[in-house]
């Protein structure tokens, strides 16, 4: 009952966040369209006009590959890959590759692929682990925080584990490490400007070795809660 | 025999936030200072993480950052002829224990008092004449201004980094703030927090009366924020769990994010907890505090020599601790002389409940204990009182704290009080419900107050603090005519059934209403009507400072944490830049 309710919180938080900046996501907001899965399958799978197919990069699972280069989307919330192709399309999170393709996209398009990978997970491609040092000292930023710096625990928002919080926060259980040293590095360097207030601020207080255990951790936490509660 | 400690310059009882931040202020200045805590020590990280300090039942339902009641508590009755029982489980109020003190569990919400507050009787008579107010009530000017508290003001809000709108910048009333407000010298550290759906439902509904909507002034954080102490806190993340918790988030103001870390470094300040102050030492002239005795947690007894004492507990544990040590002559209600205990205040909340049909979707879980909107029309004396024939307001908005699963079940009148009916009421109202808080004005009367109780003891063996307590008549006639108001605001905002609950009596503390006990050492002019003077000082003992709301000489219509850390840096002030040049007391009498 707590979690279904704090679930629930964030998505709404989010939501009037959005309904006192524009207009663009009270349409969806309002729920007048529903979107189409089906049709997003299609984008992933074949892509559309300008639009390589989605597959290639991130597997018509959203899975993605071992490489570590692209993220895992399967089983992200279709509010946060939406948002994040929004992103993406703004240049709020500048990138070569997603910055054009997300440009590409119509909104509803966008609306129909999210959906889609929103209800896929693919498996979990078999990782080396990271050693046992690391992992306790990425479980313990994640689980509790830094004490010293003043860094709340990753937990907080990104739920139990890394579970996610759905729909705004996502999961990072079973996220590439690579992936997420990545993008705390886009915050360190202010190429990623969603979450100033949080994940910008967090990221600049982290030295590299705890972004690179707390990214080792979170790829290997994967599994018991983390699938259960991502949908 | 306690064994007799090291003098020190100062000593605070209680590291809660006027404690901590008296303690950091004057361990800067270069005096050794000891802050004595009789609950545990405790930080963000790692107490306060999550999901442990999301547990409901154990921290909002079994009162787990509060006041071990097992060990002390207070005894409560309604009138002078009836027997105080004590209160053997917090329900009515919640005092907090532990590091932080109750700025750890707090929700945030940071108001001023009225430029009229603190010219409260004179300026009462001036507009209504001397007759106007009840007899019973002993309402006074508190001997201090509120252009003189202004600056404090200022700096407290600069520390907690409050996030709201100023309504009068230096006299120039500013939109979208609020147009009551006394004049502030600048705008609020940090913007308004984002308007919840509940909030937006009321600034409709207000609006369309003709009220004053605006955003309610917040110390969880609308955006990151670099306080003076060079302390970061962070952007709250409406998690809704203020109230009752400790934040997660560095985003609520606490000691611990807002100036502990700042005292901490100092050498020159140090910190005891879990040590219990059992009474303030005097001299054989009784005018002179030579320092405390307290107990540690194996119950080991300790004197502490200090020049100065720093009484900066929960307000009702202040008045205790004056009255366990003998400071001040204790209040008599029948020959109504005395100080100490007299011009208790509490607060008048009452509430109007709104519901609305399925299609409104409220989401009450997504907020902070600060966020929400609301009105000043009705607070204080914002608007005239003559045809009304009582004193005092409330201010009134949707300012919905966090909707959690245990404590929030909203239903209509006529639903069962439990069973299936209930169940499907709740379910039904629970996302389509928006409560309106009326939060109104505690006014002294002779009747209430604060003494000894003659016969519980606490786990030391000194005697319970008893409050005698029944709202004044004054109260309840003003919480009948503003929670009418909020009825009809609940009605304009669309609501298909409006259920006003205005405060009634008695005073029971088997019901949540709010923790806001006020007064019983009051600051004032006059040393037959107030315990401290202007300064807050003791008058019968010149190196006693008692600092916290046991200082208000009533409650006014808002939540007292910024008037309280307005006074802590007001009196801060005097002692710094006048009393260590010249030990003594500041007014004469």
């Amino acid at each position: 009952m707590t979690r279904i309710s704090r679930l629930d919180a964030v998505g709404a938080i989010v939501g009037i966040a959005v309904f006192c900046l524009g207009s663009s996501a009270s349409v969806s907001a309002q729920g007048k369209r529903t979107a189409d899965a089906g049709h997003g399958a299609e984008i992933a799978a074949q892509g559309t006009a300008g639009v390589p197919a989605c597959a290639q990069c991130h597997a018509f699972s959203g899975a993605s590959d071992s490489s570590g280069a692209f993220p895992r989307i399967g089983g992200q919330s279709a509010y946060y890959l939406e948002k994040q192709i929004r992103d993406f399309a703004s240049s709020e999170r500048a990138n070569a590759i997603m910055s054009p393709i997300a440009k590409a996209l119509s909104a509803d398009d966008i609306a129909d692929v999210a959906e889609y990978y929103a209800n896929n997970t693919g498996q979990f491609p078999p990782l080396a682990t990271a050693d046992a040092a690391t992992y306790e000292k990425g479980q313990q930023l994640a689980r509790v925080g830094d004490a010293a710096k003043g860094i709340q625990a990753c937990n907080n928002c990104h739920g139990p584990d890394g579970a996610g919080i759905p729909p705004a926060v996502p999961y990072l259980a079973g996220q590439y490490a690579q992936y997420i040293v990545f993008e705390m590095q886009m915050w360190k360097r202010g190429f990623r400007k969603s979450s100033p207030g949080s994940m910008a601020l967090i990221a600049k207080q982290l030295d590299d070795q705890q972004i690179a255990a707390v990214a080792a951790y979170y790829q290997q936490v994967r599994g018991s809660s983390a699938s259960v509660i991502s949908k | 025999m306690a064994e007799r400690l090291k003098p020190v310059n100062v000593v605070t009882v209680g590291v809660g936030m006027t404690g901590a931040i008296m303690g950091k202020e004057l361990a800067a200045a270069g005096l050794k200072v000891v802050g004595i805590e009789r609950g545990p020590a405790r930080d963000t990280v790692p107490n306060f993480q999550s999901p442990a300090i999301h547990d409901e039942l154990r921290f909002a339902i079994r009162k787990a950052l509060m006041q071990d009641n097992v060990k002390e508590t207070v005894t409560v009755r309604n009138s002078s002829d009836q027997t105080a029982l004590p209160m053997r489980r917090w329900i009515g109020f919640l005092p907090g224990t532990g590091l932080g003190g109750a700025l750890v569990h707090w929700n945030g919400q940071t108001y001023r008092f009225q430029p009229a507050d603190f010219i409260y009787k004179t300026h009462l008579e001036e507009r209504y004449g001397r007759n106007f107010i009840d007899a019973e009530l002993t309402v006074q000017d508190w001997g201090v201004s509120y252009d003189e508290l202004e600056p404090h003001y200022d700096r407290f809000e600069y520390l907690c980094g409050t996030s709201g709108k100023a309504g009068n910048l230096k006299g120039r009333i500013q939109p979208g703030g609020n147009p009551f407000e006394g004049p502030r010298s600048r705008e609020y550290p940090t913007p308004p927090m984002k308007e919840p759906y509940y909030g937006a439902l009321f600034r409709k509904g207000a609006e369309r009366l003709g009220y004053h909507p605006f955003p309610q002034p917040a110390s969880t954080l609308s955006q990151p924020y670099t306080n003076p102490e060079g302390l970061t806190l962070q952007q709250c993340v409406f998690c809704g769990f203020c109230e009752r918790f400790a934040c997660e988030h560095f985003a609520k103001a606490s000691p611990q994010t807002i100036v502990l870390p700042a005292a901490l470094k100092n050498p020159n300040y140090e910190l005891r907890t879990n040590c219990q102050v059992l009474r303030v030492n005097l001299d054989s002239t009784g005018k002179t505090a030579t320092g405390v005795t307290y107990a540690d947690a194996a119950g080991q007894e300790f004197e502490q020599p200090a020049d100065i004492v720093l009484i900066t507990a929960y307000a009702l544990n202040n008045v205790r601790l004056l009255l366990n040590s003998g400071i001040g002559k204790p209040y008599d209600p029948s020959t109504a002389e005395g100080v100490v205990g007299r011009n208790y205040a509490y607060q008048t909340v009452s509430s109007a409940t709104i519901f609305y049909d399925t299609d409104v979707k409220v989401n009450p879980f997504m907020a902070s204990g600060a966020s929400g909107t609301v009105i000043d029309d009705f607070s204080g004396d914002n608007f005239d009182h003559g045809p009304h024939k009582f004193i005092g307001g409330a201010y009134v908005g949707a300012i919905m704290t966090g909707g959690r699963p245990i404590e929030f079940h909203p239903t209509p009148p006529g639903t069962p009080a439990w069973g299936l009916g209930w169940k499907e009421a709740v379910a039904r109202h629970y996302n389509h419900t928006v409560v309106l808080t009326v939060h109104g004005a505690s006014h002294p009367s002779r009747r209430n107050y604060l003494d000894l109780d003659p016969t519980y003891k606490d786990a030391w063996g000194l005697p319970l603090l008893r409050m005698t307590f029944d709202f004044p008549d004054n109260d309840i006639r003003m919480s009948s005519y503003v929670t009418e108001k909020a009825a009809e605001i609940g009605r304009a905002m669309g609501g298909k059934i409006v259920a006003a609950a205005p405060r009634r009596g008695p005073y029971t503390t088997t019901a949540y209403q709010t923790t806001h006990n006020t007064g019983g050492a009051v600051m004032g002019n006059d040393p037959k009507t107030s315990v401290l003077n202007r300064y807050l000082q003791s008058w019968d003992v010149s190196n006693v400072f008692v600092v916290g709301a046991s200082a208000f000489a009533h409650n006014a219509t808002y939540n007292p944490t910024n008037t309280v850390g307005a006074l802590t840096y007001w009196a801060l002030d005097a002692i710094k830049n006048r009393y260590l040049k010249s030990p003594g007391p500041l007014v004469n009498t």
